[in-house]
This record gives C-alpha cells, structure tokens and sequence, in this order.
C-alpha cells in the first residue's frame, strides 16, 4: 500500500504519546466488548427484579441496580454498543456528505463552491444540540433517526478541511498530470485527490465521534435519544436523577463511561492531529 | 491596535466596504436560516394545520372550521406562499401564538430570554477570567510541567458530559451536603425573604448551574488562548524584542499577550451556539426558566411556532455574535481588511 509511507512516521509520532496509547488500547477493549456484549453482560440488560431494586454494587451485581432492579453493568455493557454504533454510524455518514460536499467545492469552485459555503455557514448557525435535539424528537426517536440527524448536522468541519486541501492541491503537478492524461473528474476526485486530502479529516472523525456519543447520550439522557427500555448510558443517568437521593452508583458508572470514552476519542483526535503537523515538535 | 492608522480616510473607507460586505452576507445566511427551519418543520410527517392548533385541536373541531383555519394560515395555498407569509412574519417579529398557552410566541420567548442570559452572561465572564490567564500563562513556558498539565486538565473537563457533572455536582453539594437548593430558580418562601435574603437566594441557586455551563467553555478559552499566544511568541518581533534586551515578563505583557488577545475576539462567535447548546440541558436538570427549558417542553408539546421561533433566534443569535466578532476582530487587526476576509 502506497499509503504506509505517509503513515508510518505519523505512527511513529503518535505512538511517542503514552495519553493516546492508552486511549486507543481503551477504545480498542471497549469496542470488543460492545460487539460481544451478550457474552460480557452478566444478566440480559433488560431483565427486571423488583425484589433486588436500587441495591448498591454487590457481589451479585457489581455495580449494583436500578430502579427496577436491573443490573446496571449489564445495562452499560449493551449501552456501549449504542453509543459505539450511533458513534461510528453517524460519523461516517458525516464523512461521506462533508467529504463529498467539500470535494465538490474544491475542486469545481465557482457556483458550486458557492453554495456549499453558504450552506457550511447556515448550518454552523444552529446550535448544535438544539437542532439535533428538534430533528430527532420530531421525526421520531429511534437509533436510526440519532445517526441521520447526527450525520447530517455534523458535516461541515470535514466538509471545510477538505474543501481547503482541494484547492490547495488540485493545481499541483500530480493532479494536472492527470488532467493532461485524460482521466475523468470522478477518477481525479476519488483515485488522486481524495486519498491526499483525507489524513486531516481523519482527526476531526476522531473528534466528531467523541461529539456524537456525547449529543446521543445528551439526548437519551433527556429522553428523547434511544427509546426505552433499550439499555444507553444516558438513560441509565436518567434514571440517576430520579433516585438521586441514594443511588450513587447509578450516578458514578455510567457517566464515568461517557466520560472515559468521549476524551479517548478526543485525545487520539488531538494526538493524531499533532503526530500527522510535524511543526509541533 | 493601530489607532493612528485606524483614523486616516483609506483606512476608514476599507474598514467601511469590510462592514457593509459582512453585513450584507449575513443578512444572505439569515435568509438561508430561515429555509432551513420552514423546509425542516414542513418535512415532519403529519398536517400542517397541527403547526396551528396541535393535535387536539384538530381531533375536536369540525371540518368547516378546520377548513376556516386552513385559509387563515394560507394552508390551501402553495409551500413558496407560505414561506412567504411565515417569511414576513419573521421579519415583523410576529411568530403567532403558542399552542400550548395561546400566548404570542414573542411573549413567551421574551419573558425567558433574560434567565438564560443571566446564566450564560455569568458563565461566559467566570470562563473567560479563569482560562484566558491561564492559557497565556502556559504558553509563556512550552512543555513545562504547567503547561502539559493544564493541557491534559483542560482537555479532560472538555470530554465532561455537563448532564454527569450536574448530577455529581447534585449528589455531593444538595443532596450530601445540602449547602445548595437541588434545582429551581429560587426558593419556595422566596417572597418572605428581605431584599438581600432574596438577591443570597438567588445567587445560591445559580451556583451549579453556571459551574456546569462554565467549565467546559473554560477549557476551550483556556486552548484556544494557549494556541494564540504561542503563534504570537512565536513571531519575530518577539525575538527582535527579547534581543533588545527586554525582559521576559515584559515582552510577553507588552508585546505578545496584547497580540495574542486580537484572535481570541473570535471565540466571542464561536461559543454562543455552544452556550445555547449547553443551556438546554443545563436548564433541564436544573429547571431553570429559560429558552432552553421553553425549547424543550415546546419540542415535547410539538408547540410548532415556538419550536420555528427559537430555532431561527438562536440562530440569529449565533449569526450576530460572529458578525460582532469579525467585525471587532477587523477593528483590532487591520491586515484582515487588507486581505481578501474568507
């Protein structure tokens, strides 16, 4: 692969980070986990026991239960697969429309560029959350409409990083060497630009993962993210609030999860950003 | 920072065409707000005439009237048209009435404005007197010790879920402690208190709210101030300045912190729709009266009018606090006129 000679001295510069290795290895277990979740979790995530409701971390539960009596690690165990998924899923969607856009942009400029940027600029006026927020509660709350309205919001940074690389490297040498040979626009676009282009939007995806875990259980913490009773690390804090009083445990766990998996997606994004800018030295 | 510069008459008409381009782009990004929010509603399934009455409403009346209602609110007439008539009520600041309490939407948004510009307003000031210091005061010494860790520090708050934060902050000083008022604006027996009983109250209330709205924006004040700074020391006219022999504390005071300042002006844009972000979850767990609370129970009531409302203010908002900040960033540094500005 011609890409590893690009890599390999980035690698080399990221893995001097002891922060990022260990983020990775984090999210690397953690990924594991969430694709085998019925094999790690203890109990179905939805199994009730109202006999066993609110008991504190135990040999039984080892972090305890809810306010129904489910096991709060088995319920976190399956939450880590839908913050993972929508994580994953919505910024991938937000590649696939910002990198298109933004290649568009670039490299035909004129109206196009045009009405990309004008689109970048409307869409980066709404609050964030707000609008995720309106577009999930009203369409319908479900994983699917978290991802689509997460990935349709979140675009525009990729769509800006790689509108800036196409028209900074469409004018070199390689890419009129492909011209002048007589390669159509798509071939040039996706075979010779793209791949020159994409490294620094690689780091904003680490960052807009963290970002979409973070809005996902933002928002099934309010109760209108995933519905009920499928098991999320926002829900389970939902239900924190409401037995605040006592249950410490339901307060600690899931929000420590969030917390660990949110800044291991935002370290490896800035660790990269630096090994791939080697300015920072 | 060039105050004899900024008073010649080239400068001035530069200065003048830059305003009147930036403004003219943002009066172009508010229409397109504006479509975005209408083509957004009108693409949720079910009737527009919910947009009106609700779902009640429409079950109980009878067709006559419902069809009354339709050709009140331009229903019968093409989607161009209703943009239109929706497009010149936004303009007169006529947002229709709430369906949840029949109030003008206006009126709804305005009573609540003020809560949550308080609580960011404060939030903002605290966020920026903490981190601007301190990422200055980092990148005066690259690498050091305080610098790498305040870094991580920072970075950490920044991946703090601000819903897990309230909760914690909840737990250990309400519930543990019981130093704070768990949620509320004030008190129940507010109005027995005395003058500065009421204004204690209210200061306790606004305690954790406005810590779980500040510390984050903190942690990127405290980044971003860093980055810029050390663009700044990094320039030559640093290093013309420590060669002439002046001290250390005074080139970074005199030379590279004033500098340094000019980029952070763009924050200014850049943290409102955070704000706005933050103050509907933030407003939730505490339920404080603001237009993130209103938000939220107007998305759970499907409250359609004041759902388009605040969509197009937060986004207006966001939209005058770049422009404010271009347009004072173009005032303190005027290369940015100069040069062709995005």
């Amino acid at each position: 692969m011609k890409s590893t000679a690009l890599f390999t001295p980035v690698w080399r510069r990221f893995r001097r980070s002891r922060l990022a290795l260990a983020a990775l290895v984090y999210i690397a277990i953690v990924s594991v986990i969430a694709m085998f979740a019925p094999m790690f979790a203890p109990l179905p995530p939805n199994d009730t026991d109202l006999a066993a409701r609110l008991q504190p971390p135990s040999a039984a539960h080892r972090l305890g239960t809810d306010d129904l009596g489910r096991d709060v690690l088995s319920r976190m165990i399956h939450g880590a697969r839908v913050s993972l998924t929508i994580g994953f899923t919505a910024t991938a969607l937000s590649l696939i429309v910002g990198s298109l856009l933004g290649a568009l942009a670039g490299y035909y400029g004129g109206a196009i560029d045009w009405f990309v940027s004008r689109l970048i600029e409307v869409v980066l006026c709404f609050p964030f959350l707000f609008l995720v927020l309106g577009i999930v509660a009203l369409f319908r709350p479900s994983m699917e409409t978290l991802m689509i309205a997460l990935g349709l919001t979140s675009w525009t940074t990729e769509a800006r990083f790689i509108r800036g690389e196409f028209l900074r490297i469409r004018e070199l040498e390689f890419a009129q060497a492909a011209r002048a040979s007589g390669a159509r626009d798509a071939r040039i676009i996706f075979r010779h630009l793209m791949p020159n282009a994409l490294a620094p939007v690689l780091v904003s995806a680490s960052f807009g993962v963290a970002a979409a875990i973070l809005t996902e259980s933002a928002l099934s913490f309010l109760g209108v993210g995933v519905p009920v009773p499928t098991a999320s690390w926002g829900s389970i804090l939902a239900a924190a609030q409401e037995n605040i009083d006592y249950a410490w445990w339901m307060v600690v766990f899931p929000g420590l999860a969030i917390f660990l998996t949110v800044a291991a997606f935002n370290v490896i994004g800035d660790r990269f950003r630096d090994a791939l800018d080697p300015r920072f030295e | 920072m060039d105050r004899a510069g900024a008073g010649a008459p080239h400068i001035r008409a530069a200065m003048k065409s830059y305003v009147a381009r930036r403004v003219a782009w943002a009066v172009l990004t508010f229409f397109g707000i504006t479509v975005v929010v209408f083509a957004l509603i009108h693409s949720v399934p079910g009737d527009p005439i919910s947009f009106f009455i609700g779902r009640a409403g429409s079950a109980t009346l009878s067709r006559p009237a419902l069809e009354q209602i339709r050709r009140t609110h331009h229903l019968d007439q093409p989607l161009i048209v209703q943009y239109g008539w929706w497009l010149k009520g936004v303009v007169t600041l006529d947002f229709g009435t709430s369906i949840l309490d029949g109030r003008p939407v206006v009126a709804r948004i305005a009573e609540k404005l003020p809560n949550t510009f308080l609580l960011n307003l404060i939030a903002f000031l605290i966020a920026a007197a903490i981190g601007i210091p301190v990422g200055l005061w980092s990148a005066q010494k690259p690498g050091r010790l305080f610098d790498r860790g305040s870094a991580v520090a920072f970075f950490l708050l920044y991946s703090l879920p601000s819903f897990w934060v309230a909760l914690l902050l909840m737990k250990f000083f309400a519930v543990k402690l019981n130093l704070l008022p768990l949620f509320g604006m004030t008190s129940d027996d507010y109005l027995e208190y005395s003058a500065t009983g009421q204004i204690v109250d209210r200061i306790r209330h606004m305690v954790l709210p406005v810590t779980c709205l500040a510390y984050s924006q903190l942690a990127i004040f405290a980044r971003f101030s860093r980055s810029a700074a050390t663009d700044v020391i990094r320039q030559d006219f640093i290093t013309t300045a420590r060669a002439k022999g002046a001290g250390t504390g005074a080139v970074l005071w005199h030379h590279a912190f004033r500098n340094a300042l000019i980029p952070i002006i763009s924050l200014l844009g850049l943290t409102v729709p955070y704000l706005i972000s933050g103050s509907v979850i933030v407003e939730q767990i505490f339920q404080w009266d603001g237009i993130g609370h209103l938000y939220f129970e107007s998305i759970l009531g499907r409250d359609y009018p004041v759902i388009m409302a605040l969509s197009v203010a937060t986004a207006v908002m966001t939209l005058f606090a770049s422009l404010a900040a271009d347009v004072l960033y173009a005032f303190a540094d005027p290369r940015i006129r100069v040069g062709e500005a995005r």
